[in-house]
């Protein structure tokens, strides 16, 4: 019976970046899913009938974050070796796995990448954009993808080698904690952002800009404790109402 | 049509793809896409003026679950390409400013728009799908990686046909406004920049507070420690 080498897993790895192209309501990932798990199974199953018999099944519906899916693919092809291998494969346990994985990856990796390496790699790269310089993009880029792409890169290889304990509590703290420092730092620097708008340089803006600005942090915290409507609607708003103010002052 | 242009239809499709098909390195991020507009363009105040302030709306806009959130992918190539667009040839620090309000607006009803847009380019993908998947029940493996094709040129023909969509509009319907009425774009963007970065700032800062009071007291240490060092300079 064969078994999954090293460049399927840098295969299935390198599919990743596709996970989403075929994002849609009904199955959301599940045909990136199949497409990323595709050389995994192809090492795996010799007849041709039950290799696509495996992929059709792959293709149902799954969703998690997209960066730490690649743990979850490493840890499914890890399953789908030893079904291949079993004399009575249990395929709906791999399908269970496959969900609570998702599942589970998509709470803690919305928290992680969305909710915090994101706003936090935003303000970074703002802080430097602040002084007319291209290296906040450059900053925003690097200091997001250090994680993501490290996630992407690596990520299967851990799944594959820890299997479904691959969230068990030494990566989950590992990644709380990193979320929790995150976070602390991330409060800083929206402080230090805050400081460097209101006296660019040394030198203190005017007391409309500072009030306006004031303003907007007082009604972004407001605006953040409901969901409706949306920042963007609010943020129009806003943008209407100043220049009907501009209009007829 | 002239380089510049064509490079920021480019850059949309491109931003169209990063932002959810392809790879999500944070290429289609407002800064970054407003950076490379800057080069492309030649006006680094313009860009990366209207870049921060959509850059900071857009940050805690997330792409959680099921959700289509605002497309600041989208919004930020419009946004800041129709500011550098419109301030070309207008060197008055008034009129640049006139064109950032006019960027920033554009911006925000294309990431509006572009939700709409992207909610039916996930529909078309159902159809993509289900055709698929009775293809690998066939017999016919090369399926997923037609479906895969596809689903990519749609999602950057439809990144370069919304970012030209929205632009030629912008820019046409924009230019003898920006010029006409610059005063008061000029007064309505020194208004609306500040309440902006700090409706922005402030979003963020309820991501990284979550109701713990030690982080809001780390915030405002930070900020009077960085107040003090920039009014006072640093020991």
């Amino acid at each position: 019976m064969a078994s999954v080498s090293r460049s399927d897993l840098r295969r299935v790895a390198a599919r990743t970046w596709l996970l989403q192209a075929t994002w849609n309501y009904e199955r959301q990932q599940g045909l990136g899913w199949a497409w990323c798990l595709a050389p995994v199974l192809e090492r795996l199953y010799a007849d041709p009938g039950r290799r696509q018999q495996r992929l059709a099944e792959h293709t149902a519906f799954f969703n998690t974050q997209p960066t730490l899916a690649s743990l979850a693919l490493g840890a499914v092809a890890n399953l789908e070796e030893q079904q291949a291998r079993a004399a009575e494969p249990a395929y709906d346990g791999v399908a269970r796995v496959k969900m609570v994985l998702g599942s589970a990856l998509a709470a803690l990796g919305d928290r992680l990448l969305w909710f915090t390496l994101r706003p936090f790699a935003a303000c970074l790269g703002v802080l430097f954009a602040l002084g007319g310089s291209w290296t906040g993009a450059l900053a925003l880029w690097v200091c997001y993808n250090a994680v993501h792409l490290t996630l992407r890169a690596r990520g299967v290889a851990w799944g594959y080698r820890l299997g479904p304990a691959v969230l068990g509590q030494g990566l989950r703290e590992r990644l709380e904690r990193l979320i929790s420092l995150l976070s602390e730092f991330g409060a800083a620097l929206v402080g230090v952002v805050v400081a460097a708008l209101l006296v660019p340089g040394g030198e203190p803006q005017s007391l409309t800009f500072q009030v306006t600005l004031a303003g907007g942090l007082a009604l972004g915290l407001v605006a953040a404790q409901h969901a409706r409507p949306s920042p963007t609607h609010l943020a129009l708003g806003a943008g209407g109402l100043c220049l009907v103010a501009a209009w007829f002052r | 049509m002239n380089l510049p242009l064509l490079l920021t239809l480019l850059l949309g499709g491109l931003a169209a793809l990063d932002a959810t098909p392809v790879a999500q390195t944070m290429l289609a991020q407002p800064l970054v896409t407003g950076t490379l507009l800057a080069a492309i363009w030649g006006d680094w105040r313009v860009a990366l003026e209207t870049a921060i302030v959509l850059q900071l709306l857009a940050a805690s806009t997330v792409p959680i679950g099921a959700r289509t959130p605002a497309d600041y992918a989208t919004g930020g190539v419009v946004g800041v390409g129709t500011a550098v667009a419109l301030a070309a040839g207008r060197p008055f620090s008034f009129t640049q400013d006139a064109c950032a309000m006019l960027g920033v607006m554009s911006g925000l009803i294309a990431a509006l728009l572009g939700s709409a847009v992207l909610r039916w380019q996930r529909r078309l993908n159902e159809g993509l799908a289900r055709w698929c998947e009775s293809r690998l029940r066939a017999g016919e493996p090369r399926a997923l990686g037609e479906a895969h094709r596809a689903a990519v040129v749609l999602a950057f023909a439809l990144g370069v046909g919304f970012s030209a969509a929205c632009l030629g509009v912008a820019i046409a319907g924009l230019d003898r406004f920006a010029g006409g009425e610059s005063l008061r774009l000029a007064r309505a963007w020194r208004l609306a920049q500040p309440l902006w970065l700090g409706f922005g700032l402030a979003q963020i800062l309820h991501l990284f507070v979550q109701r713990r009071l030690s982080r809001v007291a780390v915030f405002g240490a930070a900020l009077i420690a960085a107040w003090l060092v920039l009014v006072v300079g640093s020991p």
